[in-house]
């Protein structure tokens, strides 16, 4: 029973949770897309002489955020560059991409990407229980904070012990492996990824692509689509 | 509240839903920066006056009626529906925010709060209940026009009357009409308000310019606009748009009045003349000695309009103008695109309820006491109102005065 869970999360669970991903946020950007202009500009004065450049610097440096709240920005900063760095290093698993070489234990980032990520949504949560920011949270502000938080702990326990077995000398996992069943993944094999996969602690990398798959699941009905809309919606205030 | 209104009121929202509409309701993190933002929660702290928690009263009724997570999801906290209750919060939250859209500059995304603001606008109209007084000014702006050739003749009879004012104040510089209305030759529209305040200085400083202008037959204040019926607002804004027209003028000058000036310019679409605001014009002449002023040294501050200045772009000719007229300008504590607002914006003042609006703009009183000036200069009716107000109620000891008053007094 355990294994026949195990299974479905590891393989016909990924393929729903990408589908979803996919088909929900292409959804929520035709909704966008395809609804009527505004007539009016919506910009701010003073305008930029470089409007779609300020746009972009807003977009991903943040500097409303530096002025008014600098250590939230200090994490927010820092959890941003580190989830690239993990998305860098998922990606990476993949057969064809050596950002990392080929042979190495590690995935990219070298564990501290996780381990950063971790810290700032420790952070974001700490911050979400204190007012004034609690008065305008939401359970699912919550859920989702928990939801990544979480995520973000089993990839750590993942880099940092799961792939460590003393009696197999080492590193028992490294992009091999993970890049082994990305590729059965990849290539719809559907074989069980237990048997790439048995050196480690299964259940915590089950629990890690769990949480993954809801995260992809979730992603397209929550605010985790700013990650598409900051620019453009920045674009607006600069003219 | 019955289903026929909910769905009314449902496509009332969804005839709201333009792109960028959607991209503000759809992008908000409740990050929390925007909160400090706004001066209403500045001056009385209460998590309701913070911009994210005004747009969230219009976010949970967009997930609710027009996302599928809404649907799917209530329990998350985040939907709410069509009820008396939540209408009377949205009355609130509508009509307790200016629209300064100070919040856009503090956003990480710059969500456009004034915009989100339009839909619970709209909403009130549909369920009929929003500020009356502020939909019966707009129809009054707008049973003027049908009424024009009937009035002329009273209107120009008061003009006439005015002119004297003009020349017993400023007598070297009034040519034979010194308030021309109706004007064939006019290269300027100037359309001021319904008080001399806003015509006799401005007659003054266009006559010693010698231009070549007229006086619209109609006030420049959009009632519309603040009542927010988008319908109403370019009938109000039409009737200046087929006057100029008519005229033949090169431009149309907005009185001192922000919202005017952001209507006509920007939300009424391209017209074959230009749109500027008086403050635009004064610092035309002064920079072309087309007009010439005498220089004081009185110690004045700025209050930037928030609708003239971080939604109209007038910010460095006022500061041009006033360092021209005194040698002691002190600016405010932030200014420009980053001021305060004076809290009398988005039909706050025609709408009544002072006593909000002193509470409400504390933080502007504190702001103009620490400039310890003698003068608090401003270029907009709404904001000379609630400044005037909030001058008397915080005793903040400062004359309150129009831009272009100062200027018309100092002409040579």
């Amino acid at each position: 029973m355990v294994n026949t869970i195990n299974y479905v999360i590891m393989v016909p669970m990924v393929y729903l949770a990408v589908a979803v991903f996919v088909i929900g946020v292409c959804a929520r950007m035709l909704s966008i897309w395809r609804a009527p202009r505004h007539r009016a500009p919506l910009r701010l004065y003073p305008v930029s002489r470089a409007p779609g450049l300020r746009a972009l610097w807003d977009t991903f440096a943040m500097p409303q955020v530096r002025k008014h709240d600098p250590r939230f920005w200090f994490w927010l900063i820092l959890y941003h560059l580190a989830f690239l760095v993990l998305i860098l290093g998922h990606l990476d698993l993949l057969p064809g991409i050596n950002l990392m070489p080929a042979d190495s234990p590690h995935m990219l980032g070298w564990g501290a990407a996780g381990v950063v990520v971790t810290i700032a949504l420790f952070c974001f949560l700490i911050r979400r229980f204190r007012p004034p920011v609690r008065d305008i949270s939401t359970l699912g502000d919550y859920l989702l904070l928990m939801l990544l938080l979480f995520l973000c702990l089993t990839g750590d326990i993942i880099s940092w012990s799961n792939s460590w077995n003393q009696d197999d000398g080492g590193f028992v996992l490294g992009k091999e492996e993970f890049g082994a069943y990305l590729q059965s993944l990849l290539g719809f094999s559907f074989e069980d990824p237990l048997e790439i996969l048995e050196h480690s602690h299964y259940v915590v990398l089950v629990i890690h692509v769990f949480l993954a798959n809801l995260f992809l699941m979730v992603f397209p009905f929550t605010k985790l689509t700013h990650t598409f809309l900051a620019a453009p919606i920045n674009r607006l205030r600069r003219g | 509240m019955d289903s026929k209104l909910t769905t009314e009121l449902t496509d009332l929202f969804e005839g709201k839903l333009s792109r960028e509409m959607r991209l503000y309701l759809d992008t908000c993190a409740r990050c929390g920066i925007c909160i400090d933002a706004c001066h209403v929660y500045a001056s009385m702290p209460e998590i309701r006056y913070s911009a994210v928690a005004r747009a969230e009263t219009i976010r949970k009724l967009f997930r609710r009626y027009f996302r599928f997570e809404g649907k799917l999801f209530p329990g998350l906290g985040e939907v709410t529906d069509f009820s008396d209750e939540v209408m009377e919060k949205v009355n609130e939250t509508a009509f307790t925010c200016t629209g300064c859209r100070r919040c856009m500059t503090y956003c990480p995304f710059g969500i456009d709060t004034q915009m989100i603001q339009s839909i619970a606008k709209a909403l009130l109209i549909g369920a009929d209940r929003e500020p009356k007084i502020l939909s019966m000014l707009a129809d009054m702006s707008i049973a003027k026009k049908e009424t024009i050739e009937d009035s002329k003749e009273n209107f120009e009879l008061a003009m006439k009357n005015l002119e004297v004012e003009v020349i017993e104040k400023w007598r070297q510089s009034a040519p034979d009409q010194a308030i021309p209305v109706g004007n064939k030759d006019a290269d300027i529209l100037y359309v001021a308000l319904a008080g001399k305040h806003s015509i006799v200085p401005a007659a003054a400083i266009m006559n010693a310019a010698n231009e070549k202008w007229s006086l619209s037959y109609f006030e420049a204040v959009n009632f519309g606009a603040f009542v927010g019926n988008p319908e109403k607002t370019q009938i109000i804004a039409q009737r200046i748009i087929e006057e100029a027209v008519n005229l033949g003028v090169r431009e149309v000058v907005i009185c001192e009045c922000g919202t005017a000036y952001r209507v006509m310019k920007y939300m009424t679409g391209d017209h074959p003349f230009e749109v500027i605001s008086f403050v635009e014009l004064i610092d035309r002449y002064l920079e072309t000695d087309r007009i010439k002023i005498r220089k004081s040294d009185t110690p004045i501050t700025y209050h930037d309009p928030c609708q003239l200045a971080r939604n109209g772009g007038v910010i460095e000719q006022p500061r041009r103008i006033l360092r021209r007229f005194t040698s002691r300008f002190t600016e405010m504590t932030p200014h420009s695109g980053d001021n305060w607002c004076c809290g009398g914006g988005g039909g706050l003042v025609a709408a009544g309820d002072k006593g909000f609006r002193m509470s409400s703009a504390k933080v502007k009183a504190d702001q103009v006491k620490a400039t310890n000036t003698e003068v608090l200069c401003t270029a907009c009716e709404n904001c000379h109102t609630q400044l005037s107000d909030l001058n008397e109620h915080y005793k903040v000891g400062t004359k309150v005065e129009f831009l272009s008053g100062l200027i018309a007094d100092a002409l040579e």
